[in-house]
């Protein structure tokens, strides 16, 4: 029992310096496990139940989370953005390490452990920051599956490298045949689960109940730990399955992460001059060329300078899953303590430079060093014309409004399809982004006699609002703490929470007349927002 | 490989209990029953299984999560008001029941120092057992469940007396007055701090640096459990169980605001614990000996299940509870306790008594613990069935049941989840429609600025849309920006069979929404459009 509060006193220390420097938990965690494990208080064969069990609960949750349909409209996005990461990543990790001196096996390990980024981190970052479903933010979100998918197939490789060939091509099999069996049991079996019962109980019963059997099989085929956890989780994450298992799931899964990543951290030699070196080339690496690899690809597939260059700085640190890889490989001797320590270094600092790399100031600060950046595409000439700032699917049904009464308009949107599919229909387009003054001056904000932004992020429209134009500025606005903002810079804010609210109330008193109203279900069709049906054409990846 | 011995351990446990929790199911019997099925078949029936040190940790936690939940559960005041009911009738029990299974061992044929085993492995009831089965219907909270709670802490305190005295009795050395009034004193001492430190914490410490780590539920739970955990070591040093312990950590907890949303996060975890716990019990029970010693084990049994009750229905009739309170609270103390194996072991391994010994108390305490699950779970029936027969009488107790407060649940209200300014606005529209609102949030600040009754938890949660009243409801509203949890919420609303509006807040999702069956959709971003396009038009820039 001591062994267990020292876990969860270890974890409560790591929660509160999580709350009070706003940092990952991840870190933490392996920092104050580092710190116990010196001291020596952490008996040896408990670590390693710890790290198995941790293991197979992160990898198992990874899995389940494997939905693509959060990624939506960027999956193609996702699928370019995430191979030329992983590639150049993994490229430039494998020849790092090379050239620091690590044999070919330990240098392929470290590439593979360099091309993942943190889920966990992410996750929480968006989260934040609100930003979860913004173009950008499910681009990440398809990167980082696709990620997990890669480094999973890869790992059942790497361990058998060793063994020649015939080994790992026995690897590849084996990881096959569990793929296969992933999607079967997604496919047929793990419907019957849902259709069997709802509560609780059961479910986290079944849940693991399939984990342990995906477990026995991969230790059947001699494949890693991970990929029978992962594979597993796999096979529940189809719809309403891994929704209803999340709820029981994640209180388990927090118990065991936690004592996860503090039990790593109680295993780690401490790093000698060396080790420090190594990490901070290797650092360097995912730092520097994580957000230049992503920002260049995410702008060939369509994404301007600013969101391409979040995502690029969103997704440069190194993961979980690189330790759990890195950890596979020093179980089985592959890889020396000191090249374990190294990758648990790199992945220490870099998810805790994260937050401060992904920060409006520093995005802002290297706009201005970016090449193309300020270039803007298409100028516009009018007098007393209406500009629309960004015309996605919230702005789309007031630009056809305005073009029927014949309105002069200017649209300034940041996604290439659009624009190009407006000035098919012979709309005076901007491209660019709109906190750009370049792009303001372009669309002529000075000269027009109504402005309108639809943009996600009110505050986004600072520059806008500080060019003080002539014409009132509307700017659309979900939070009632935006609304000062924007008023006092001068704008008038459109309140859509408001908006939406009062319609709901339309909807609500003409299901329900009077407190004894038909239940809508009781043959109540609800007034559908029909305008909203006519929605733009799907955008590229769907 | 790394040693995955754990795994396969765990492994083997979990798949033996879902197999049998399945075909439990099948013939309608509890989960505990089929735990220890399990449990029987992986080890004295096959030998799969043998639990390893780290099994035994598992399940210790299961015992140490359970009790913290129940902690969790009843604050203090709901057990102050039980306090001298529990005591008198725990302690009465115990001596009652040492009385007469003594009697009746010796009866039966075993010599003294058995006898004084038997005796004492009956006289103790299950904690984990019983409440495991009121919280699995609920009754916790009323009056005999928390009876039935205080009467299983008394004899935790009377447990910790007997295996002071009996970690003596294998070495005699020990057995000196001095040394067991040193350790009792330990014991007693501990006891009172620790109560005392839980009391002052939740006064006075808790609440602030709760209220400071409210933003992250993540780290509220893992700090929960590391206050749990501290309350654990201190109750060992003291020479406590770690029942004690973790229970007063979890009363310490039950006056926080957060507590609720806590206890459901810890009961997936318990839940998952506590199954190992059932399962290792039964795989390292003793049943060699029991079949020469059937009618032993049946007498004994039968004592167990009838007898308890018996005198614990005679005592609590006496202290002037009703007829059914009097009977539901007896019926919780049909079978004996865990600790029952642990005494037969001690004296095993001390030499005092034989394995055939072991085999008696593990036959019994199979057998009680299985009966007496079925006894609480049908508790209401059987005192229907008895009362009907006219046996009650006998106790001669009150036969008007105690004043309950009503519980007033929701009914046709409109449940609105996810307190944003969307969330804020249709709570304040709708109450001034003159409906009854229930707000849901997992962030306690948010709720504290809405005028409605609130519940607070992650939607995701069952638990949470229960408490809210789902099933009574006449509308769902979420105003979440979190397309999974939108998505859940239109599933969920559609098994239950109630109306739901669930926030589109990305257009994309629509279609989506609606094959899963949302009534209705709100569009924010349409909404708002539609408001900046009636703007255009009172400025004059379209016509209309």
């Amino acid at each position: 029992m001591i062994e267990i509060a020292l876990f969860m006193a270890g974890g409560s220390a790591a929660y509160a310096f999580v709350r009070w420097l706003n940092l990952p938990a991840t870190p933490l965690l392996l920092i104050i496990g580092f710190a116990v494990g010196r001291i020596g208080l952490l008996p040896r064969d408990l670590l390693q139940d710890a790290l198995v069990l941790g293991l197979t609960f992160l990898m198992f949750v990874l899995g389940i989370e494997l939905s693509p349909r959060q990624v939506r409209a960027q999956k193609r996005a996702a699928v370019r953005v995430g191979l030329a990461q992983f590639i150049t990543l993994g490229l430039l990790g494998l020849l790092s390490a090379l050239a620091l001196g690590f044999d070919l096996v330990a240098a392929l390990y470290l590439g593979l452990a360099l091309t993942a980024s943190s889920t966990l981190v992410i996750v929480r970052l968006l989260q934040q920051r609100k930003q979860f479903f913004e173009p950008y933010g499910r681009l990440v979100i398809g990167v980082l599956l696709l990620q997990n998918v890669l480094i999973i197939l890869l790992t059942p490789v790497l361990t058998r490298l060793p063994g020649g060939w015939t080994a790992v091509a026995g690897g590849v099999l084996g990881t096959a045949t569990l793929v296969v069996l992933a999607f079967v049991a997604q496919r047929w079996l793990t419907p019957a689960i849902v259709k069997l019962q709802h509560e609780e109980e059961v479910l986290l019963l079944g849940a693991l109940a399939v984990l342990f059997v995906f477990i026995g099989i991969a230790d059947q085929l001699a494949l890693p730990l991970a990929a029978g956890a992962f594979l597993a989780g796999f096979s529940l994450s189809s719809f309403p399955l891994n929704a209803l298992v999340r709820g029981p799931l994640t209180p388990v899964v927090s118990f065991f992460t936690t004592i996860f990543f503090f039990a790593l951290g109680g295993i780690l030699s401490t790093p000698g001059p060396q080790v420090l070196l190594h990490a901070v080339v290797l650092t360097l690496v995912v730092v520097v060329a994580t957000p230049i690899v992503v920002t260049v690809v995410a702008e060939r597939a369509g994404f301007v300078a600013r969101p391409a260059l979040e995502a690029g700085l969103t997704l440069s640190q190194t993961s979980e899953l690189s330790l759990v890889v890195g950890l596979h490989a020093l179980l089985l001797g592959q890889l020396a303590a000191d090249a374990f320590s190294t990758l648990a270094l790199v992945t220490v600092a870099t998810m805790v430079l994260t937050p401060f790399l992904a920060r409006e100031q520093l995005v802002r600060r290297l706009l201005q060093m970016h090449p193309t950046a300020g270039r803007v595409a298409g100028e516009a000439h009018h007098d007393q014309h209406i500009v629309l700032i960004g015309c996605g699917s919230g702005g789309m049904p007031l630009l056809e409004t305005l073009l029927a009464e014949g309105a002069s308009v200017v649209v300034i949107d940041d996604d290439p399809e659009i624009v190009a599919r407006l000035r098919d229909g012979d709309v005076d387009c901007v491209h660019g982004d709109s906190s750009d003054p370049g792009v303001l001056q372009k669309a002529g904000v000075q000269r027009a006699r109504l402005i309108s932004s639809t943009i996600r992020r009110p505050r986004d429209n600072q520059h806008l609002l500080d060019l003080k134009p002539q014409a009132p500025v509307l700017v659309r606005v979900f939070d009632e703490d935006d609304v000062a903002w924007v008023e006092q810079c001068g704008g008038i804010p459109i309140l859509y929470s408001e908006a939406a609210a009062g319609e709901f109330i339309d909807w609500f008193r003409s299901a329900y007349a009077g407190p004894a109203g038909p239940n809508p279900r009781g043959g109540f069709t609800g007034p559908f927002p029909t305008d909203l049906d006519r929605r733009p054409q799907p955008l590229p990846g769907e | 490989m790394p040693d995955t011995a754990i795994l396969l351990a765990l492994g083997k446990i979990v798949l033996a209990a879902v197999a049998t929790a399945l075909v439990a199911r099948l013939l309608r019997a509890p989960a505990i029953v089929a735990f220890i099925i399990a449990g029987l078949l992986l080890g004295p029936a096959t030998g799969l299984l043998e639990a390893s040190a780290s099994v035994h940790v598992i399940a210790e936690t299961g015992i140490v999560l359970l009790l913290f939940l129940v902690g969790l559960e009843l604050s203090l005041d709901k057990i102050r008001d039980v306090g001298r009911v529990a005591l008198i009738a725990g302690l009465g029990q115990v001596g009652f029941t040492a009385a007469g299974g003594f009697a009746l061992s010796f009866l039966l044929g075993f010599s003294a120092i058995e006898s004084i085993f038997i005796a004492t492995a009956l006289t103790f009831s299950s904690t984990v057992v019983v409440v495991k089965v009121l919280r699995q219907k609920s009754e916790l909270d009323t009056l005999y469940g928390r009876i039935a709670v205080g009467i299983f802490l008394v004899q935790d305190l009377v447990v910790i007396v007997v295996l002071t005295v009996l970690s003596g009795l294998g070495r005699p050395e020990d057995l000196s007055v001095p040394g067991l009034a040193r350790s009792l004193g330990l014991a007693f001492g501990g006891m009172a701090s620790l109560l005392a430190v839980a009391l002052l914490s939740s006064r006075h410490l808790l609440p602030r640096v709760f209220a400071w780590m409210s933003v992250s539920a993540e780290g509220t739970f893992i700090w929960s459990l590391g206050w749990c955990f501290l309350f654990v070591v201190a109750a060992q040093y003291a020479g406590l169980s770690v029942e004690i312990g973790a229970f007063l950590a979890g009363i310490s907890l039950a006056q926080l605001p957060q507590s609720t949303d806590l206890r459901r996060r810890v009961d997936p975890l318990m839940t998952f614990f506590v199954m190992v716990f059932f399962v290792a019990l039964a795989v390292e029970m003793e049943l060699g000996a029991a079949t020469t010693q059937w009618k032993a084990v049946t007498v004994l049994s039968l004592f167990v299940l009838v007898g308890n009750p018996l005198i614990f229905m005679w005592i609590i009739a006496r202290m002037g509870y009703s007829e059914r309170t009097a009977f539901l609270t007896s019926v919780t103390v049909a079978q004996i306790s865990e600790f029952s194996f642990v005494f037969a072991a001690v004296g095993l391994s001390a030499g005092l008594i034989g394995p055939a010994i072991l085999s008696v108390i593990g036959a019994v305490g199979l057998i009680t613990i299985t009966l007496s699950v079925y006894m609480i779970l049908h508790n209401h029936w059987l005192h229907d069935f008895v009362k009907g027969r006219g046996w009650l009488r006998i106790f001669n107790a009150r036969t008007e049941p105690e004043a309950t407060a009503a519980d007033v649940a929701p009914r046709d209200h409109v449940i609105v989840v996810g307190m944003n300014a969307l969330g804020r606005r249709i709570v304040r529209d709708l109450l001034a429609e003159g409906e009854a609102v229930v707000a849901v949030d997992s962030d306690a600040r948010k709720l504290a600025q809405v005028p409605c009754r609130t519940v607070l938890g992650s939607a995701d949660l069952p638990s949470v849309l229960e408490e809210a009243g789902l099933e009574r409801a006449r509308l769902l509203v979420s105003a979440l920006q979190i397309e999974d949890a939108n998505t859940l919420l239109a599933y969920r609303c559609r098994q239950a069979g109630v109306a739901s509006s669930i926030h589109a807040f990305d257009p994309a999702a629509i279609d989506e929404l609606r094959e899963i069956g949302a009534d209705h959709l709100i569009v924010s971003k349409g909404a708002g459009t539609r408001r900046m396009a009636t703007l255009f038009r009172d400025m004059g820039v379209v016509g209309g």
